[in-house]
């Protein structure tokens, strides 16, 4: 919780924005990755059954989709919470989207990991 | 006071995309395709937690997205990527004083120096960039 804290009002904008471009760039040059594998085999075969769990169960291509989606997860809401808060500001409102937006990053990361987890555990 | 009030346009004065130019229309569709991709992101992962339910519940998945309705969503969406992609490359280095010109006297009319010609020709190739990636998508998605 004193983590959590410490990001929603600690942290300087202009960190924030770091980050916010920091994990475009990295997710930018890995999505290219990830199309391009659905390019190599041609783009309905690459989406049977068989090969989509081949990617999960190769590891190296599981951690790739676990980056990708921690990046976009936090890029993604934060830039929501940025339009968000252009509409409106206050104290309760601003305190609300920021928490809001980390709840809903930690969610879909967590929800994303348990299918690229379970996937590569063959759990099916 | 109250007048003041009644000149006052808000939000619907700062999101007029007719006025400020190509770099308001930029601002636009950079928040609209990054709610966009947002969206997308969300349903991605959604839909691709669908492989947890076996062959029988991926194949109904397919089955179910793949019609001419999602291909066009999924048009829309690399045409979204690229231009917010290119655009937010742009913005990074304008953010970064890249591309912003020298700061000067202010004098009329007083053009601002970091909306110049080379943030407009930026603009500009994002947005036919995207539109080549949408046709390059749809040869891909519709076999053509």
């Amino acid at each position: 919780m004193a983590l959590l804290y410490c990001l929603v009002y600690d942290m300087r904008e202009s960190h924030i924005m770091k980050i916010h471009y920091g994990t475009a760039l990295a997710a930018v040059g890995l999505v290219a990755v990830h199309i391009l594998m659905r390019m190599a085999d041609g783009y309905h075969q690459s989406l049977e059954f068989a090969n989509v769990l081949a990617n999960y169960q190769f590891v190296p291509y599981a951690g790739l989709l676990e980056i990708i989606l921690i990046l976009l997860s936090i890029h993604g809401f934060n830039g929501l919470r940025v339009i968000l808060l252009e509409l409106h500001q206050g104290h309760s409102y601003e305190k609300a989207v920021s928490y809001g937006c980390i709840a809903g990053m930690i969610g879909l990361i967590a929800y994303g990991s348990r299918t690229i987890v379970m996937a590569n555990m063959g759990m099916i | 006071m109250d007048t003041n009030k009644d000149n006052r346009e808000g939000i619907g004065g700062m999101a007029n995309p007719g006025r400020y130019g190509i770099e308001r229309v930029a601002y636009w569709l950079m928040r609209l395709s990054g709610l966009g991709l947002l969206v997308y992101f969300i349903a991605h992962i959604y839909e691709t937690s669908s492989i947890l339910r076996g062959e029988v519940g991926w194949n109904e998945l397919m089955a179910m997205t793949d019609t001419p309705e999602f291909h066009i969503v999924l048009i829309i969406v690399i045409g979204m990527c690229v231009f917010h992609t290119v655009n937010g490359i742009r913005v990074m280095l304008g953010h970064g004083g890249v591309g912003v010109g020298r700061p000067t006297r202010p004098d009329y009319p007083y053009a601002p120096a970091s909306q110049n010609t080379r943030h407009k020709i930026a603009i500009y190739s994002a947005i036919v960039l995207a539109a080549i990636a949408m046709v390059y998508g749809s040869t891909v998605l519709f076999g053509v």
